[in-house]
Protein backbone atom coordinates (compact mmCIF):
# COMPACT_ATOMS: atom_id res chain seq x y z
CA UNK A 1 0.00 0.00 0.00
CA UNK A 2 1.29 3.10 -1.07
CA UNK A 3 0.01 6.99 0.29
CA UNK A 4 0.28 9.91 -1.68
CA UNK A 5 3.46 10.32 -3.97
CA UNK A 6 4.23 7.37 -3.36
CA UNK A 7 5.62 7.39 0.18
CA UNK A 8 4.44 3.63 1.79
CA UNK A 9 2.38 3.19 4.54
CA UNK A 10 4.98 1.33 6.23
CA UNK A 11 7.63 4.03 5.73
CA UNK A 12 4.91 6.71 6.82
CA UNK A 13 4.34 4.52 10.23
CA UNK A 14 8.06 4.37 11.15
CA UNK A 15 8.32 8.06 10.47
CA UNK A 16 5.26 8.62 12.94
CA UNK A 17 6.84 5.91 15.70
CA UNK A 18 10.53 7.46 15.18
CA UNK A 19 9.11 10.69 16.12
CA UNK A 20 6.85 9.55 18.59
CA UNK A 21 9.87 8.11 20.39
CA UNK A 22 12.02 11.11 20.28
CA UNK A 23 9.29 13.23 21.70
CA UNK A 24 9.27 10.87 24.56
CA UNK A 25 12.77 11.07 25.07
CA UNK A 26 12.59 15.04 25.09
CA UNK A 27 10.08 14.75 27.97
CA UNK A 28 11.86 12.52 30.39
CA UNK A 29 14.40 15.54 30.57
CA UNK A 30 12.15 17.97 31.65
CA UNK A 31 10.81 16.05 34.76
CA UNK A 32 8.81 19.31 36.51
CA UNK A 33 6.74 19.58 33.27
CA UNK A 34 6.01 15.80 33.23
CA UNK A 35 4.64 15.36 37.05
CA UNK A 36 2.91 18.71 36.65
CA UNK A 37 0.87 17.63 33.57
CA UNK A 38 0.92 14.02 34.51
CA UNK A 39 -1.00 14.97 37.62
CA UNK A 40 -3.16 18.11 35.91
CA UNK A 41 -4.46 14.93 34.06
CA UNK A 42 -5.18 12.99 37.24
CA UNK A 43 -6.11 15.60 39.23
CA UNK A 44 -8.83 16.55 36.68
CA UNK A 45 -9.65 13.19 36.21
CA UNK A 46 -10.29 12.75 40.37
CA UNK A 47 -12.56 15.03 40.23
CA UNK A 48 -15.05 14.10 37.49
CA UNK A 49 -15.17 10.95 39.69
CA UNK A 50 -15.69 13.08 42.90
CA UNK A 51 -18.36 14.71 40.88
CA UNK A 52 -20.03 12.09 40.11
CA UNK A 53 -20.35 10.01 43.40
CA UNK A 54 -21.62 13.68 45.12
CA UNK A 55 -23.94 14.35 42.57
CA UNK A 56 -25.16 10.28 42.63
CA UNK A 57 -25.34 11.06 46.58
CA UNK A 58 -27.98 13.11 46.03
CA UNK A 59 -30.25 11.64 42.96
CA UNK A 60 -30.86 7.68 42.27
CA UNK A 61 -30.38 8.19 38.68
CA UNK A 62 -29.84 10.83 35.36
CA UNK A 63 -32.54 10.21 32.93
CA UNK A 64 -32.43 6.61 33.70
CA UNK A 65 -28.79 6.30 34.02
CA UNK A 66 -27.23 5.04 36.93
CA UNK A 67 -23.73 5.96 39.04
CA UNK A 68 -21.80 3.15 37.36
CA UNK A 69 -23.13 3.68 33.78
CA UNK A 70 -22.36 7.46 34.14
CA UNK A 71 -18.83 6.78 35.59
CA UNK A 72 -18.41 4.84 32.24
CA UNK A 73 -19.68 7.64 29.98
CA UNK A 74 -16.90 10.09 31.74
CA UNK A 75 -14.36 7.03 31.79
CA UNK A 76 -14.40 6.40 27.89
CA UNK A 77 -13.88 9.91 27.12
CA UNK A 78 -10.99 10.46 29.77
CA UNK A 79 -9.85 7.66 27.33
CA UNK A 80 -10.36 9.13 24.22
CA UNK A 81 -9.12 12.37 25.34
CA UNK A 82 -5.87 10.84 26.63
CA UNK A 83 -5.52 8.91 24.03
CA UNK A 84 -5.63 12.04 21.43
CA UNK A 85 -3.24 13.67 23.58
CA UNK A 86 -0.55 10.60 23.69
CA UNK A 87 -0.73 9.79 20.02
CA UNK A 88 -1.81 12.57 17.78
CA UNK A 89 -1.18 16.10 20.12
CA UNK A 90 0.63 17.90 17.65
CA UNK A 91 -2.72 18.25 15.58
CA UNK A 92 -3.17 20.96 18.09
CA UNK A 93 -0.14 22.98 16.79
CA UNK A 94 -1.33 22.94 13.14
CA UNK A 95 -2.00 26.63 14.02
CA UNK A 96 1.03 27.70 14.91
CA UNK A 97 2.95 26.28 12.46
CA UNK A 98 0.59 27.60 9.40
CA UNK A 99 1.43 30.87 10.84
CA UNK A 100 5.05 30.64 11.54
CA UNK A 101 5.26 29.04 7.86
CA UNK A 102 6.94 25.44 9.68
CA UNK A 103 4.42 23.48 7.60
CA UNK A 104 7.12 24.20 4.67
CA UNK A 105 9.89 21.74 6.33
CA UNK A 106 7.10 18.91 6.65
CA UNK A 107 6.07 19.70 3.11
CA UNK A 108 9.49 18.78 1.87
CA UNK A 109 10.39 15.85 3.57
CA UNK A 110 9.10 12.24 2.24
CA UNK A 111 6.31 11.48 4.18
CA UNK A 112 2.86 13.36 4.77
CA UNK A 113 2.34 16.07 6.75
CA UNK A 114 -0.35 15.43 8.69
CA UNK A 115 1.56 12.54 10.22
CA UNK A 116 4.50 15.00 10.95
CA UNK A 117 3.01 17.36 12.71
CA UNK A 118 0.02 15.04 14.50
CA UNK A 119 3.06 13.21 16.35
CA UNK A 120 5.37 16.05 16.62
CA UNK A 121 4.02 16.92 20.35
CA UNK A 122 2.59 14.69 22.91
CA UNK A 123 0.34 15.58 25.60
CA UNK A 124 1.79 14.62 28.89
CA UNK A 125 -1.42 15.25 30.50
CA UNK A 126 -2.78 12.06 29.01
CA UNK A 127 -0.74 9.97 31.61
CA UNK A 128 -3.46 10.61 34.18
CA UNK A 129 -6.16 10.87 31.48
CA UNK A 130 -5.70 7.80 30.41
CA UNK A 131 -4.68 6.14 33.77
CA UNK A 132 -7.64 7.30 35.86
CA UNK A 133 -10.09 7.38 33.21
CA UNK A 134 -9.40 3.63 31.88
CA UNK A 135 -9.58 2.88 35.87
CA UNK A 136 -13.15 4.77 35.77
CA UNK A 137 -14.60 3.24 32.92
CA UNK A 138 -13.08 -0.45 34.50
CA UNK A 139 -14.64 0.84 37.79
CA UNK A 140 -17.78 1.47 36.01
CA UNK A 141 -17.68 -1.54 33.87
CA UNK A 142 -17.28 -3.87 37.03
CA UNK A 143 -19.91 -1.97 39.13
CA UNK A 144 -22.88 -1.77 36.42
CA UNK A 145 -21.92 -5.53 36.32
CA UNK A 146 -21.19 -5.65 32.97
CA UNK A 147 -19.52 -8.91 32.06
CA UNK A 148 -16.15 -10.26 30.92
CA UNK A 149 -18.34 -11.67 27.84
CA UNK A 150 -18.64 -7.86 26.49
CA UNK A 151 -14.73 -7.06 27.09
CA UNK A 152 -13.77 -7.41 23.19
CA UNK A 153 -16.58 -4.76 22.65
CA UNK A 154 -15.40 -2.01 25.31
CA UNK A 155 -11.76 -2.73 23.42
CA UNK A 156 -12.97 -1.81 20.43
CA UNK A 157 -14.50 1.03 21.83
CA UNK A 158 -11.45 2.44 23.58
CA UNK A 159 -9.74 1.90 20.09
CA UNK A 160 -12.48 3.67 18.06
CA UNK A 161 -12.72 6.42 20.77
CA UNK A 162 -9.00 7.58 20.14
CA UNK A 163 -9.31 7.55 16.66
CA UNK A 164 -12.85 9.81 16.43
CA UNK A 165 -11.44 12.00 18.82
CA UNK A 166 -8.07 12.40 17.33
CA UNK A 167 -9.83 12.87 14.14
CA UNK A 168 -12.08 15.46 14.98
CA UNK A 169 -9.57 17.44 16.44
CA UNK A 170 -7.13 17.18 13.39
CA UNK A 171 -10.48 18.23 11.53
CA UNK A 172 -11.00 21.15 13.03
CA UNK A 173 -7.74 22.10 13.91
CA UNK A 174 -6.94 22.04 10.00
CA UNK A 175 -9.79 24.96 9.92
CA UNK A 176 -6.51 26.97 10.87
CA UNK A 177 -5.23 26.78 7.17
CA UNK A 178 -7.76 29.33 6.52
CA UNK A 179 -9.00 31.15 9.83
CA UNK A 180 -5.28 31.75 11.07
CA UNK A 181 -4.34 32.29 14.15
CA UNK A 182 -2.17 30.69 17.13
CA UNK A 183 -5.13 28.98 18.85
CA UNK A 184 -7.42 26.29 17.32
CA UNK A 185 -10.96 27.68 18.67
CA UNK A 186 -13.10 25.39 16.79
CA UNK A 187 -10.78 22.19 18.58
CA UNK A 188 -10.91 23.97 21.90
CA UNK A 189 -14.86 24.77 21.36
CA UNK A 190 -15.51 21.10 20.65
CA UNK A 191 -13.18 19.82 23.36
CA UNK A 192 -14.75 22.24 25.77
CA UNK A 193 -18.71 21.43 25.01
CA UNK A 194 -17.84 17.61 24.49
CA UNK A 195 -16.37 17.50 27.57
CA UNK A 196 -19.50 19.10 29.20
CA UNK A 197 -22.27 17.75 27.72
CA UNK A 198 -20.90 13.92 26.73
CA UNK A 199 -20.55 13.04 30.15
CA UNK A 200 -24.29 13.31 30.42
CA UNK A 201 -26.94 10.71 28.90
CA UNK A 202 -27.67 12.54 25.38
CA UNK A 203 -31.65 11.74 26.25
CA UNK A 204 -31.50 14.90 28.56
CA UNK A 205 -30.69 17.17 25.67
CA UNK A 206 -33.36 18.30 23.14
CA UNK A 207 -33.48 16.27 19.83
CA UNK A 208 -31.29 19.03 17.53
CA UNK A 209 -28.21 18.26 20.00
CA UNK A 210 -28.63 14.81 19.82
CA UNK A 211 -29.04 14.58 15.99
CA UNK A 212 -25.81 17.64 16.10
CA UNK A 213 -23.97 15.13 18.51
CA UNK A 214 -24.78 11.67 16.48
CA UNK A 215 -24.93 12.87 12.88
CA UNK A 216 -23.27 16.04 12.49
CA UNK A 217 -20.19 15.82 14.66
CA UNK A 218 -20.41 12.18 15.71
CA UNK A 219 -18.85 12.89 19.49
CA UNK A 220 -21.93 10.57 20.83
CA UNK A 221 -19.95 7.49 18.94
CA UNK A 222 -16.53 8.43 21.01
CA UNK A 223 -18.64 7.46 24.19
CA UNK A 224 -21.95 7.67 24.40
CA UNK A 225 -23.09 4.48 22.01
CA UNK A 226 -20.53 2.18 22.94
CA UNK A 227 -21.65 2.85 26.59
CA UNK A 228 -25.47 2.88 26.17
CA UNK A 229 -25.00 -0.66 24.22
CA UNK A 230 -23.06 -2.70 26.75
CA UNK A 231 -25.62 -1.01 29.52
CA UNK A 232 -28.64 -1.98 27.58
CA UNK A 233 -29.68 1.55 26.80
CA UNK A 234 -29.57 0.95 23.09
CA UNK A 235 -29.97 -2.18 20.37
CA UNK A 236 -26.69 -3.74 19.47
CA UNK A 237 -26.90 -2.73 16.01
CA UNK A 238 -26.39 0.68 16.80
CA UNK A 239 -22.51 -0.62 17.48
CA UNK A 240 -22.13 -0.66 13.77
CA UNK A 241 -22.30 2.87 14.08
CA UNK A 242 -18.71 3.14 16.26
CA UNK A 243 -16.45 2.02 12.81
CA UNK A 244 -18.74 4.25 10.37
CA UNK A 245 -17.55 7.07 12.40
CA UNK A 246 -14.04 6.18 12.56
CA UNK A 247 -14.14 5.94 8.69
CA UNK A 248 -16.45 9.04 8.54
CA UNK A 249 -14.40 11.20 10.89
CA UNK A 250 -10.68 9.70 9.73
CA UNK A 251 -12.04 10.59 5.93
CA UNK A 252 -12.88 13.98 6.77
CA UNK A 253 -9.41 15.01 8.66
CA UNK A 254 -7.86 13.87 6.03
CA UNK A 255 -10.02 15.44 3.29
CA UNK A 256 -10.34 18.73 5.15
CA UNK A 257 -6.20 18.48 5.61
CA UNK A 258 -5.45 18.10 2.25
CA UNK A 259 -7.71 20.57 1.09
CA UNK A 260 -6.00 22.74 3.62
CA UNK A 261 -2.41 22.16 2.60
CA UNK A 262 -3.73 23.08 -1.11
CA UNK A 263 -4.71 26.53 0.56
CA UNK A 264 -1.30 26.96 2.52
CA UNK A 265 0.82 29.84 1.38
CA UNK A 266 3.32 29.75 3.87
CA UNK A 267 4.18 32.80 6.31
CA UNK A 268 4.08 36.49 5.23
CA UNK A 269 1.65 36.05 2.26
CA UNK B 1 -2.06 60.84 41.72
CA UNK B 2 1.41 58.84 42.33
CA UNK B 3 3.16 58.29 39.77
CA UNK B 4 2.86 54.06 40.06
CA UNK B 5 -1.05 54.90 40.12
CA UNK B 6 -0.18 56.62 36.62
CA UNK B 7 1.41 53.20 35.63
CA UNK B 8 -1.00 51.32 36.90
CA UNK B 9 -3.89 52.55 35.53
CA UNK B 10 -1.85 52.74 31.85
CA UNK B 11 -1.29 49.22 32.74
CA UNK B 12 -4.72 48.32 32.90
CA UNK B 13 -5.93 50.49 30.05
CA UNK B 14 -3.23 48.97 28.29
CA UNK B 15 -4.32 45.65 28.72
CA UNK B 16 -7.99 46.15 28.23
CA UNK B 17 -7.80 47.32 24.93
CA UNK B 18 -5.56 44.70 23.85
CA UNK B 19 -7.87 42.04 24.90
CA UNK B 20 -10.58 43.89 23.35
CA UNK B 21 -8.45 44.21 19.83
CA UNK B 22 -9.54 40.75 19.64
CA UNK B 23 -13.03 40.18 18.76
CA UNK B 24 -13.00 36.62 18.05
CA UNK B 25 -12.54 36.66 22.07
CA UNK B 26 -16.18 37.76 22.90
CA UNK B 27 -17.44 35.12 20.69
CA UNK B 28 -15.53 31.79 21.99
CA UNK B 29 -15.73 33.20 25.66
CA UNK B 30 -19.81 33.18 25.00
CA UNK B 31 -19.81 29.92 22.99
CA UNK B 32 -17.86 28.05 25.92
CA UNK B 33 -19.34 30.21 28.70
CA UNK B 34 -22.90 30.02 27.35
CA UNK B 35 -22.55 26.51 26.23
CA UNK B 36 -21.93 24.94 29.72
CA UNK B 37 -24.18 27.59 30.93
CA UNK B 38 -26.88 26.00 28.68
CA UNK B 39 -25.36 21.95 29.71
CA UNK B 40 -25.61 22.90 33.67
CA UNK B 41 -29.32 23.99 32.81
CA UNK B 42 -30.76 21.11 31.53
CA UNK B 43 -29.26 19.20 34.03
CA UNK B 44 -30.38 20.64 37.07
CA UNK B 45 -34.24 21.21 35.55
CA UNK B 46 -33.99 17.29 34.38
CA UNK B 47 -32.29 16.56 37.93
CA UNK B 48 -34.62 19.00 39.96
CA UNK B 49 -37.77 19.20 37.99
CA UNK B 50 -40.83 20.52 40.64
CA UNK B 51 -38.83 19.64 43.81
CA UNK B 52 -35.64 20.54 45.65
CA UNK B 53 -32.10 18.70 45.95
CA UNK B 54 -29.74 20.41 49.11
CA UNK B 55 -32.11 23.17 49.32
CA UNK B 56 -32.07 24.06 45.70
CA UNK B 57 -35.31 24.48 43.61
CA UNK B 58 -35.33 24.95 39.92
CA UNK B 59 -35.71 28.65 40.26
CA UNK B 60 -32.87 29.23 42.77
CA UNK B 61 -30.53 26.83 40.77
CA UNK B 62 -31.46 29.08 37.57
CA UNK B 63 -29.79 32.37 39.49
CA UNK B 64 -26.92 29.76 40.86
CA UNK B 65 -26.07 28.76 37.44
CA UNK B 66 -26.04 32.21 35.70
CA UNK B 67 -23.88 33.66 39.11
CA UNK B 68 -21.50 30.46 38.24
CA UNK B 69 -21.22 31.68 34.62
CA UNK B 70 -20.45 35.75 35.08
CA UNK B 71 -17.47 33.80 37.46
CA UNK B 72 -15.72 31.43 34.96
CA UNK B 73 -16.41 34.00 32.12
CA UNK B 74 -14.32 36.58 34.39
CA UNK B 75 -11.54 34.37 35.82
CA UNK B 76 -11.27 31.88 32.69
CA UNK B 77 -11.30 34.64 30.69
CA UNK B 78 -8.41 36.92 31.82
CA UNK B 79 -4.66 36.73 30.12
CA UNK B 80 -3.05 34.05 32.65
CA UNK B 81 -0.84 33.45 29.49
CA UNK B 82 0.37 36.79 29.07
CA UNK B 83 2.11 36.49 33.07
CA UNK B 84 3.40 33.15 31.93
CA UNK B 85 5.17 33.52 28.78
CA UNK B 86 6.59 36.49 30.68
CA UNK B 87 8.09 33.80 32.51
CA UNK B 88 8.99 31.43 30.39
CA UNK B 89 9.95 33.55 27.27
CA UNK B 90 12.32 35.48 29.12
CA UNK B 91 10.74 38.49 28.92
CA UNK B 92 10.56 38.91 32.88
CA UNK B 93 14.75 39.58 32.38
CA UNK B 94 13.57 43.11 30.96
CA UNK B 95 10.52 43.71 33.33
CA UNK B 96 12.93 43.46 36.50
CA UNK B 97 15.01 46.36 35.19
CA UNK B 98 11.97 48.79 34.64
CA UNK B 99 10.93 50.66 37.77
CA UNK B 100 7.59 48.93 38.21
CA UNK B 101 6.96 46.35 40.45
CA UNK B 102 6.64 43.15 39.10
CA UNK B 103 3.78 42.03 40.70
CA UNK B 104 1.99 45.03 40.88
CA UNK B 105 2.41 45.59 37.06
CA UNK B 106 0.91 41.86 36.19
CA UNK B 107 -1.65 42.93 38.68
CA UNK B 108 -3.15 45.90 36.90
CA UNK B 109 -2.71 44.19 33.62
CA UNK B 110 -4.74 41.41 34.75
CA UNK B 111 -7.32 43.67 35.95
CA UNK B 112 -7.31 45.29 33.05
CA UNK B 113 -7.93 41.50 30.83
CA UNK B 114 -10.42 40.79 33.66
CA UNK B 115 -12.58 43.95 32.59
CA UNK B 116 -12.49 43.05 28.88
CA UNK B 117 -14.57 40.68 29.92
CA UNK B 118 -17.28 42.11 30.79
CA UNK B 119 -19.05 42.28 26.98
CA UNK B 120 -19.44 38.27 27.13
CA UNK B 121 -20.47 38.49 30.87
CA UNK B 122 -23.07 40.88 29.94
CA UNK B 123 -24.43 39.34 26.87
CA UNK B 124 -24.08 35.58 28.30
CA UNK B 125 -26.43 37.37 31.03
CA UNK B 126 -28.90 39.33 29.01
CA UNK B 127 -29.44 36.24 27.14
CA UNK B 128 -29.40 33.78 30.11
CA UNK B 129 -32.15 36.35 31.76
CA UNK B 130 -34.40 36.26 28.52
CA UNK B 131 -34.20 32.41 28.00
CA UNK B 132 -34.50 31.80 32.01
CA UNK B 133 -35.64 34.49 34.18
CA UNK B 134 -33.99 33.89 36.88
CA UNK B 135 -35.22 35.18 40.07
CA UNK B 136 -34.00 38.71 41.64
CA UNK B 137 -31.62 38.78 44.99
CA UNK B 138 -32.96 38.54 48.05
CA UNK B 139 -33.21 41.92 49.26
CA UNK B 140 -31.70 44.82 47.35
CA UNK B 141 -28.70 44.99 50.15
CA UNK B 142 -27.94 41.20 48.85
CA UNK B 143 -28.06 42.36 45.80
CA UNK B 144 -25.74 45.01 46.59
CA UNK B 145 -23.00 42.52 48.68
CA UNK B 146 -23.52 40.41 45.60
CA UNK B 147 -21.75 42.92 43.57
CA UNK B 148 -19.31 43.76 46.14
CA UNK B 149 -18.23 39.49 45.98
CA UNK B 150 -17.89 40.39 42.48
CA UNK B 151 -15.31 42.95 43.27
CA UNK B 152 -13.39 41.26 44.93
CA UNK B 153 -12.81 38.81 42.90
CA UNK B 154 -10.91 40.56 40.68
CA UNK B 155 -7.36 40.61 43.47
CA UNK B 156 -8.60 36.75 44.73
CA UNK B 157 -8.41 35.96 41.19
CA UNK B 158 -4.87 37.23 40.57
CA UNK B 159 -3.90 36.79 43.24
CA UNK B 160 -4.64 32.67 42.36
CA UNK B 161 -3.24 33.14 38.79
CA UNK B 162 -0.18 34.97 39.82
CA UNK B 163 0.84 32.13 41.88
CA UNK B 164 0.14 29.60 39.64
CA UNK B 165 2.31 31.31 37.05
CA UNK B 166 5.27 31.81 39.55
CA UNK B 167 5.55 27.62 38.99
CA UNK B 168 6.42 28.54 35.21
CA UNK B 169 10.03 29.09 37.43
CA UNK B 170 10.06 25.73 37.88
CA UNK B 171 8.63 24.38 34.32
CA UNK B 172 8.80 24.61 30.44
CA UNK B 173 5.03 24.88 29.96
CA UNK B 174 1.68 26.37 31.15
CA UNK B 175 -0.52 24.45 30.58
CA UNK B 176 -1.09 21.72 32.85
CA UNK B 177 -0.41 24.29 35.86
CA UNK B 178 -3.73 26.03 33.80
CA UNK B 179 -6.00 22.94 34.05
CA UNK B 180 -4.47 21.84 37.56
CA UNK B 181 -6.14 25.37 38.75
CA UNK B 182 -8.89 25.28 36.53
CA UNK B 183 -9.69 21.49 37.49
CA UNK B 184 -9.26 22.55 41.20
CA UNK B 185 -11.67 25.62 41.08
CA UNK B 186 -14.57 24.11 38.88
CA UNK B 187 -14.52 21.53 41.88
CA UNK B 188 -14.44 23.42 44.95
CA UNK B 189 -15.71 26.73 43.95
CA UNK B 190 -19.22 24.94 43.33
CA UNK B 191 -19.33 25.87 39.68
CA UNK B 192 -19.27 22.05 39.09
CA UNK B 193 -21.53 21.08 41.35
CA UNK B 194 -22.95 23.33 44.45
CA UNK B 195 -20.84 22.63 48.09
CA UNK B 196 -24.11 22.09 49.49
CA UNK B 197 -24.60 18.80 47.51
CA UNK B 198 -21.22 17.66 49.23
CA UNK B 199 -20.54 15.36 52.36
CA UNK B 200 -19.37 17.43 55.24
CA UNK B 201 -15.89 17.07 55.63
CA UNK B 202 -15.51 17.84 51.70
CA UNK B 203 -16.91 20.91 52.16
CA UNK B 204 -15.03 21.86 55.07
CA UNK B 205 -11.62 20.77 53.03
CA UNK B 206 -13.48 23.54 50.18
CA UNK B 207 -14.13 26.47 53.03
CA UNK B 208 -10.27 25.87 53.69
CA UNK B 209 -9.39 27.35 50.33
CA UNK B 210 -10.00 30.08 48.31
CA UNK B 211 -12.01 28.79 45.45
CA UNK B 212 -15.71 29.05 47.16
CA UNK B 213 -15.54 32.55 46.91
CA UNK B 214 -15.97 32.61 42.94
CA UNK B 215 -19.45 30.83 42.64
CA UNK B 216 -20.66 29.80 45.84
CA UNK B 217 -20.10 33.27 48.25
CA UNK B 218 -21.61 35.60 45.49
CA UNK B 219 -24.33 33.12 44.83
CA UNK B 220 -25.09 32.48 48.70
CA UNK B 221 -25.59 35.79 49.34
CA UNK B 222 -27.55 36.71 45.89
CA UNK B 223 -29.84 33.51 46.88
CA UNK B 224 -30.12 35.07 51.03
CA UNK B 225 -28.67 31.71 51.98
CA UNK B 226 -26.71 33.23 54.26
CA UNK B 227 -28.01 36.86 56.43
CA UNK B 228 -26.78 40.01 56.58
CA UNK B 229 -24.07 39.19 59.35
CA UNK B 230 -23.04 35.60 57.61
CA UNK B 231 -22.86 37.68 53.78
CA UNK B 232 -20.46 40.71 55.65
CA UNK B 233 -18.07 37.12 57.05
CA UNK B 234 -18.27 35.60 53.84
CA UNK B 235 -17.09 38.92 52.28
CA UNK B 236 -14.16 39.31 55.29
CA UNK B 237 -12.96 36.08 54.58
CA UNK B 238 -12.82 36.66 50.64
CA UNK B 239 -10.58 39.98 51.32
CA UNK B 240 -8.70 38.06 52.99
CA UNK B 241 -7.87 35.36 50.97
CA UNK B 242 -7.31 38.27 48.51
CA UNK B 243 -4.65 39.92 50.69
CA UNK B 244 -3.06 36.89 51.69
CA UNK B 245 -2.68 35.40 48.70
CA UNK B 246 -1.23 38.71 47.14
CA UNK B 247 1.23 38.05 49.99
CA UNK B 248 2.33 34.75 49.36
CA UNK B 249 2.95 35.78 45.79
CA UNK B 250 5.60 38.18 46.71
CA UNK B 251 6.58 35.61 48.92
CA UNK B 252 6.75 32.94 46.61
CA UNK B 253 8.00 35.64 43.57
CA UNK B 254 11.27 36.48 45.97
CA UNK B 255 12.43 32.94 45.98
CA UNK B 256 11.62 31.94 42.48
CA UNK B 257 13.04 35.43 40.72
CA UNK B 258 16.71 33.70 42.16
CA UNK B 259 16.26 31.04 39.42
CA UNK B 260 15.76 33.27 36.31
CA UNK B 261 18.17 31.37 33.91
CA UNK B 262 17.24 33.23 30.21
CA UNK B 263 17.63 30.80 27.32
CA UNK B 264 20.38 29.29 29.92
CA UNK B 265 21.85 32.34 30.83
Amino acid sequence: MTLKRGVPARHALAVYWRTWFAQIRSIVEYPADLWVMASAGAVWNILQFAFLAVLFANVPDVAGWGYHEMLMLSGLLSVAGGCNALFWDGAWSTGSMVIKGDIDYRITRPAPVIIQVGSSHIGMQSIGEVVFGAAMLVYGWIGAGIGLAAVPIGVLAVVCAGIIQSALVTALCAVNFWIKGQASIFAFLLIELQGNAMKMPLGIFPSGVRLVAMFLVPVAFVNFVPVSVVTGHMPAWWLAGVPAAVLGSVLLAVGVYRLGLRAYDSAGH
Amino acid sequence: MTHSLTVDRALVVISFKRRLAYKSHWFFGLAIGGGSMLIAMVMWQNLIGSGTLSGYDWDSMRAYTIIGFVAATMVFGAADWVMADRILDGHIAVDLTKPVDFQRARAAEYIGSMLSTFPTAVMGVVAAWLLFEPPGPASPLAGLLTLVSFALMFPLAFGLTYLSTLVCFWTKRYMGIMWLREALLSFFSGLMIPLAFMPGWLQAVAWALPFPHFTTTPSAIYLGRVDTLGALGLLAAEAAWAVGLWALGWLVFRTAVKKVTVHGG
